[in-house]
């Protein structure tokens, strides 16, 4: 029987898609700019004009959830790409050179899960100015550090169980490099399992930069973000719930998409019942 | 059966000498008495046959200790910006920099800091916080009490919607029960504790929507604000209980996935079908003979999880305005007060690290086919 993804999959994969192009070209979409404010429009509910309503300000929500975007998605892709590199490779070489190498990077990595995220963040934060660059950085920074253990970790599993099998065996018998052996042989069979991880992280991520911006400490204000809209709105929220309410949906929509195209892309490359 | 009690002796007063050891950090009794309730305990436990393994993994909890403590400590240190310029403002004068420099012994190599610092730990003087002018130590033991409330009743929460939905998930495995339990607990997943946090709060404090004039919600609970357990009891829970599940579900919602996954395995076992073929009722076979193998998994990420609470109470309390210990980190960082910061983050980090070997003893207790052999799951 051919194996499906289902109907659901890929309306998350048009969704997450469609969210990616909008967050991109932003600038040439003709959506309302995000720091105009529409006199007498303030906490106006959701209407043709403005399809998510107004805030209290009188600033467009939709465009700022569009423009939110851009923020979100950066931080969370630059993040994941670079812990999947840093994570995968130090993975792979735990899994793959046997004891004293493994043991090590073993401990060192479950060291690194001790401190509790958001606090190592808050930390952090500590060393930032206002400067939104550097927030950035400092932002992309700390997520590589809080993704690179558990990335680790899937791919160290998925590299023992592989470099055990007979083809490896016998690539090693005709002379190959260990490095031969870690991207040629190794790597590819490996590679499934730690993509589909990766969007789970991804949505790990894009959490974590909401809370940080719930906290008013991602990027600075004129720049919007989904975490500060919604903390901004909570003070509207008895009168015009929608301020809040439109970036959490769309937070938890794309959260909810991710995890699910991650989930299904595990069943799909790995049949047996997924864990986490 | 003697050896089995032996065990889970050496791993009772294995976990006591932890617990001994945090609580001497929260609570400051007198630094030598502590130090002798931690001797009697740690002889007691040495002399009880098989706590060998337990103290060699305390032993290896030490070096993470104050490897965190080096890390935490050297973050600080290395701030950018003179810390006495941070206290007393940008009018100072150098002599008052001077003065405060001294105070706070920032003319000190790092490394005599560090161990000042470190020496001052050990007896539980965590030093003064910059803006409060308060001792560290008291700040976070006076704020220690409402976080650990939330987590503990979190937690509760949590495995209370978890076990019976894994179980009735595994078992119905593939049914369209097993289906719509997963799908609503991913849709838990998803949700970011502080939305969900909002949610609750627009839903069940503040009215809710108003939809044509119609509001659906409630207004049966308060938004905000903590009441200590002492004060009144019935008006705690009620402050605590939205809090407390903004946290859970989606601590819930992994639980469930885990024990839903590790039923099923079990539930293939010979065992069961023999306790089956015995004619045992089935709810019977599944809360008696089926959850306890099942939970073992469970149990560790258990362990692991309280990270994440901690993390997720500190922006919790910052939505219903609970004076916490993530609160107390909160307003250090945007006080600039690293002292305070400081001291709360080894206090986490510490809890963090009892927590897990905790889980790791209680994990032997609960799975008799570990015992006797050397646990690497997460040495």
């Amino acid at each position: 029987m051919r194996k499906r993804l289902g109907f659901f999959f890929w309306l998350a994969v048009v969704y997450l898609v469609v969210l990616a192009v909008a967050a991109v070209f932003a600038d040439v979409l003709p959506i309302k700019d995000p720091a105009e404010t529409f006199p007498g429009t303030s906490k106006q509910g959701p209407s043709l004009s403005h399809w998510f309503g107004n805030d209290g300000v009188g600033r467009d929500v939709f465009s700022r959830v569009i423009y939110g975007a851009q923020v979100s998605l950066v931080i969370s892709t630059v993040g994941t790409l670079l812990a999947l590199i840093i994570g995968g490779l130090l993975g792979m070489v735990s899994g793959y050179y046997s004891s004293r190498v493994d043991r090590w990077l073993t401990a060192t990595l479950n060291a690194s899960l001790v401190i509790p995220p958001l606090i190592l963040f808050l930390a952090l934060v500590l060393f930032l100015d206002g400067e939104a660059k550097r927030r950035i950085f400092i932002l992309v920074f700390t997520f590589v550090l809080l993704s690179i253990a558990p990335i680790a970790r899937v791919v160290r599993a998925a590299t023992l169980s592989w470099a055990g099998q007979d083809f490896v065996l016998a690539a090693r018998t005709l002379g190959a490099r260990d490095g031969r052996v870690l991207f040629r042989e190794i790597l590819p069979n490996v590679a499934p399992s730690f993509v589909s991880y990766s969007l789970i992280i991804m949505a790990g991520l894009i959490v974590v930069e909401g809370s940080v911006a719930f906290l008013g400490l991602s990027v600075p204000p004129p720049t919007p973000t989904w975490g500060d809209m919604i903390n901004k709105g909570r003070t509207n929220l008895d009168v015009a719930a929608h301020i809040s309410l439109m970036p959490a949906i769309v937070m938890f929509v794309t959260v909810l998409a991710l995890n699910f195209v991650g989930d299904k892309l595990q069943q799909y490359f790995e049949p047996r019942e997924s864990v986490l | 059966m003697k050896q089995a009690v032996r065990d889970q002796l050496g791993r009772i007063i294995a976990t006591a000498l932890l617990a001994a050891i945090v609580w001497a950090w929260f609570w400051r009794p007198p630094f030598s008495w502590t130090f002798g309730v931690l001797v009697v305990i740690g002889t007691v436990g040495a002399g009880i046959a098989d706590g060998r393994y337990a103290l060699r993994r305390i032993a290896g909890v030490i070096p993470v200790l104050v490897g965190v403590s080096f890390v935490v400590f050297a973050l600080m240190a290395s701030l950018p910006g003179d810390p006495a310029i941070n206290i007393l403002g940008p009018a100072a004068t150098a002599d008052q920099i001077a003065i405060v420099r001294t105070e706070l012994g920032l003319d000190e190599p790092f490394f005599n800091r560090y161990g000042n610092w470190l020496g001052g730990v050990l007896t539980g003087d965590l030093g003064t916080s910059i803006v409060l002018r308060e001792d560290v130590a008291d700040g976070i033991s006076r704020s220690m009490t409402p976080t650990l409330q939330i987590m503990a009743y979190s937690v509760v929460l949590a495995l209370g919607f978890a076990i019976p939905l894994g179980i009735w998930a595994g078992y119905r495995q593939g049914t369209k029960t097993d289906g719509t339990i997963n799908n609503v607990m991913l849709g838990f997943l998803a949700t970011p504790n502080f939305v969900l946090a909002v949610m609750l709060v627009l839903f069940f404090a503040i009215g809710g929507l108003s939809v044509a004039g119609n509001e659906i919600g409630f207004r049966a609970l308060p938004a905000a604000r903590y009441v200590p357990l002492g004060e009144d009891v019935v008006l705690h829970f009620k402050h605590m209980l939205l809090p407390s599940l903004a946290l859970a579900m989606g601590q819930a919602a992994v639980f469930m996935r885990l024990l839903r996954s590790d039923m099923i395995a079990t539930l293939r076992l010979p065992f069961i079908d023999l306790a089956r073929s015995k004619g045992l009722p089935t709810r019977r076979i599944l809360w008696r003979h089926a959850l306890r193998p099942s939970s073992f998994t469970l149990l560790t990420v258990v362990g692991l999880t309280v990270g994440l609470l901690i993390g997720g109470a500190l922006i919790i309390e910052f939505i219903f305005t609970i004076p916490g210990v993530g609160a107390y980190i909160f307003l250090g960082v945007t006080q600039r007060d690293f002292i305070a910061v400081q001291g709360g983050v080894l206090v986490i980090s510490t809890l963090y690290i009892v927590v897990l070997t905790m889980s790791d003893f209680l994990y032997l207790a609960l799975d008799p086919r570990l015992r006797g052999r050397e646990v690497g799951a997460r040495a």
